[in-house]
């Protein structure tokens, strides 16, 4: 698992852009890193290191825990088996705040929590379209909204995910520059995407009256 | 509740990208869709096996050993393995009774974690 963010993270690690990473070193539609089909490793994993691992994404700062939210808010953790290979230290010993706080979770927590505000308003917009509607295409023509495309397993299943693709033409058409710190980028991404939602948004129309998906918390 | 028409003005293509882009973030976040509950977002970082994460189950199994031997098996009914697999919250608890009364609770599993 890898957000956009962390892929802007670890590419600016490796002084590439997400672009090339994408290519390089993700899978699933740009979504999982890439692992090496004969020994199943993580493409960053050498004999030694992470070669990512200042910039890792929060799946890998969480191991050996795993942690899933309920629809409140309420975090759950798991622990898992330590894997055959793995040096790094595995006990009991401590708490699971102090694990986070050593592993620097907050702000990927954070920022997960406001992708998470975006995902529930597209889950909110896709409800509102009815998967047997008729739409708008291109052509002038109709087809059903489920339609789809096809891609490559490689190729991201969306270009909000290359960061830095989706901001170089965001900027470009608002006259601004890009932004250089990795928090800031992370900050105009998701402001443009917000910005995106608002503008399927208008064109929609207003939501009806106690639809799905529409409730922010 | 009916799905409303998509105005004339929102295009499929941008549909399909809202739809692809929502698919993404469901996988690269972990975010799950509870639609039966308002559009909750519930976030999941597991850091699973490839192997496991990569297939979906087929079947699953209670086995019984002594020692190394094997002594039983028998399958999970299926839609008891579907479920266990897909919600994060079920569980298999095996319990010993004896005339009705619970004698002694073995464990719970979860299906997810």
């Amino acid at each position: 698992m890898a957000g956009p963010h962390e892929i802007l993270g670890m590419s600016r690690l490796l002084g590439i852009g997400t672009t090339e990473f994408l290519a390089k070193y993700t899978d699933n539609g740009g979504t999982t890193l890439r692992f090496g089909e004969e020994d199943g490793r993580c493409v960053f994993v050498t004999e030694s290191a992470c070669r990512v691992h200042p910039r890792r994404p929060l799946v890998c700062r969480l191991y050996p825990l795993g942690r899933a939210t309920d629809g409140t808010g309420e975090e759950r953790f798991a622990r898992f088996p330590k894997q055959e290979g793995c040096e790094a230290e595995y006990g009991t010993d401590g708490t699971i705040a102090d694990f986070l706080a050593a592993q620097g979770v907050a702000p990927y927590l954070e920022w997960s929590l406001r992708y998470g505000e975006v995902y529930r308003r597209m889950l909110g917009l896709l409800d509102r379209i009815g998967v047997e509607g008729r739409v708008e295409t291109e052509d002038g023509g109709e087809a059903g909204a489920a339609g789809s495309h096809p891609v490559s397993d490689r190729d991201p299943l969306s270009s909000w995910q290359d960061i830095d693709a989706s901001l170089s033409a965001y900027c470009a058409a608002k006259g601004i520059a890009v932004p250089a710190g990795i928090d800031e980028a992370i900050d105009l991404h998701l402001a443009a995407m917000q910005e995106w939602l608002d503008g399927l948004e208008a064109r929609m129309g207003a939501a009806p009256e106690g639809s799905e998906g529409e409730e922010k918390t | 509740m009916g799905k409303q028409e998509v105005g004339r003005t929102v295009s499929r293509r941008e549909i399909i990208k809202l739809a692809g882009t929502a698919a993404a973030f469901c996988t690269s976040f972990g975010f799950l869709h509870g639609s039966q509950v308002g559009g909750a977002v519930q976030d999941k970082h597991l850091q699973q096996d490839k192997h496991i994460t990569q297939h979906k189950w087929e079947r699953a199994e209670i086995k019984w050993y002594s020692g190394n031997a094997l002594l039983h098996s028998s399958a999970i009914p299926a839609k008891v393995a579907k479920h266990l697999e897909s919600d994060v919250n079920a569980t298999v608890e095996v319990k010993l009774f004896r005339s009705g009364q619970m004698l002694r609770n073995l464990g719970t599993i979860q299906g997810k974690h």
